[in-house]
């Protein structure tokens, strides 16, 4: 008999949540190549991004797959539901996350070749994408090390990319009344507004590790009720 | 009110040791029909300890199984459970040497006072076991009667022929027997005889069935029947069951109660009791986490 129980199920689950959260490095590399694109106009680099999108579903069908496999078979309970249940989600979270940076992508042609970019408002968008990938790094090692107090701290970082948000937005209103400046910040706010979600993604996977230490899930910020 | 031990009571008592081995018991009240979603009764065991002789195989056992609810009791071999199950009507003491202490009522009356009879007790608390056991031959009918028949009242055909087809109506059986009612139940496949079995325990109207293993010998068909009507049995009976199926615990219980030993020799406890769906989603305990996980051995 082997010295732990059901050892190779065991295994399985690990590798299964490592290459899990092996997405969000995916997704950090897609969201650095995604800012070094807005920074230089950078178009093939922005194509090579919404290419290379395939890893991060591939990386979401595999997993999840796995993960169904498991519970069909394993019949998991307590801690190990739990975690399969949040990696379900954390799946979703990184599908989308990568799915955010193709949208910033997708917007980069369409300011042209020399658009009239304003060097503060590229600098307020690469300052937005810093901080999120900040998010996806803390919220990767609070999942692995199961730390809520880590995870809850996300809101308090994810609050800093939506600051930034909003001084894109104001930005973009002081920015003239000429219509190409104009169009151009038009579409610097879709790509602020995608980075803005990725960092709230970071911080469903916050809530997912509450719900896998704690067995309760709960939204860290309710974005309905603000005041709650 | 429980019945009190009368003059009668010791030859029934040994009359119903022998019936009881095959979920019988002897009633001494017409049988009442049951009203789906009435309550049914609690049972208090409180710091209750089992033995077999000088081995103790229970120990400081205190827990509510509370009524229109099904209790599972999970745990390896040899941690008490089924023990702990036969001490709830009375049966544990039917083994030779066998003791208990502690205290166990049935809606605040003690099951274990002094006049109480056994075989009172164990008409109100009934019991399915592991391996079907119909009387081999007698009839499907008479298997259900079998327990209406050991009534120390007459009871009239017509009364009786209403008490079995209730019972094997909410047995989920009739349907597949009515024709063939004097066919001997021997003849039925085995989950059709463990639903034989389960309206032979309610055929006599008790408060709570206790179920051990019950389908431990039923393919996983029969299983799920059972578990259904387990489900439906809860509407009007307390039910606590004993199961090695970890699934079929979580399947069909309410409340889950996980015993285990500290080791060979050392009497079982209850480590956890609690709501079925906290058990197998954030047990209080690692123990029974890593029970629940299949993280033991």
């Amino acid at each position: 008999m082997p010295e732990v129980a059901r050892a190779e199920y065991l295994e399985e689950l690990a590798n299964l949540e490592a290459s899990a959260l092996g997405g969000l490095d995916l997704v950090n590399t897609a969201l650095t190549r995604t800012l070094e694109a807005v920074e230089h106009q950078d178009v093939e680099l922005a194509q090579l991004v919404v290419a290379d999108d395939d890893r991060i579903d591939g990386r979401y069908l595999e997993v999840h797959q796995a993960l169904i496999t498991l519970l069909a078979t394993q019949s998991p309970v307590a801690t190990d539901l739990r975690l399969i249940s949040s990696l379900l989600h954390v799946l979703k979270n990184i599908e989308r996350m990568g799915d955010q940076c193709v949208n910033v992508c997708k917007v980069i042609p369409i300011s042209g070749n020399e658009p009239p970019a304003d060097e503060e408002m590229v600098g307020l968008i690469l300052s937005m994408g810093r901080q999120t990938k900040t998010l996806i790094v803390q919220a990767k090692r609070a999942f692995e090390e199961r730390d809520v107090e880590m995870a809850q701290d996300l809101v308090r970082q994810d609050d800093v990319v939506d600051n930034l948000n909003r001084d894109c937005f104001r930005l973009a209103i002081e920015l003239g009344d000429d219509a190409d400046k104009r169009e151009w910040a038009m579409t610097m706010l879709l790509a602020a507004r995608a980075i803005e979600r990725i960092g709230d993604n970071a911080v469903d996977i916050g809530e997912q590790v509450a719900f896998v230490v704690t067995g309760l899930f709960r939204e860290f910020e309710d974005a309905s009720h603000p005041e709650g | 009110m429980l019945g009190a031990a009368t003059k009668r009571s010791a030859p029934e008592d040994s009359k119903g040791e022998m019936a009881d081995s095959r979920g019988v018991t002897a009633t001494s009240t017409e049988p009442v029909t049951a009203v789906a979603g009435q309550p049914a009764k609690t049972i208090e065991a409180r710091q209750v300890n089992l033995f077999y002789g000088d081995f103790q195989a229970v120990e400081g056992v205190s827990m509510t199984i509370e009524p229109n609810k099904v209790t599972a009791l999970i745990g390896s071999s040899g941690c008490g459970k089924t023990t702990f199950l036969r001490s709830l009507n009375r049966m544990h003491e039917l083994t030779p040497g066998a003791r208990v202490e502690g205290g166990i009522t049935l809606d605040g009356e003690d099951v274990y006072a002094p006049g109480v009879d056994p075989v009172a007790v164990r008409r109100l608390i009934g019991m399915v076991f592991q391996q079907p056991n119909p009387f081999p031959t007698m009839s499907i009918y008479d298997n259900v009667a079998a327990g209406l028949n050991l009534n120390a009242k007459k009871v009239s055909k017509a009364q009786k022929d209403a008490a079995v087809e209730r019972s094997l109506r909410g047995a989920h059986l009739w349907d597949e027997v009515k024709d063939r009612l004097d066919k001997p139940g021997a003849g039925l496949s085995g989950g059709q005889q463990q639903r034989l079995c389960i309206a032979r325990a309610i055929a006599v109207e008790p408060e709570v069935l206790l179920m051990d293993e019950p389908c431990s010998a039923l393919d996983p068909v029969a299983t799920l029947a059972i578990e259904d009507l387990i489900g439906e049995l809860k509407n009007r009976y307390t039910i606590v069951i004993v199961t090695h199926n970890m699934q079929q615990a979580a399947r069909a219980s309410d409340v889950t109660a996980f015993f285990n030993i500290e080791g060979t020799g050392k009497p079982g406890h209850l480590v956890e009791v609690g709501p079925t769906q906290e058990i197998f989603t954030k047990p209080g305990k690692q123990e029974t986490e890593d029970y629940v996980s299949g993280r033991f051995g």
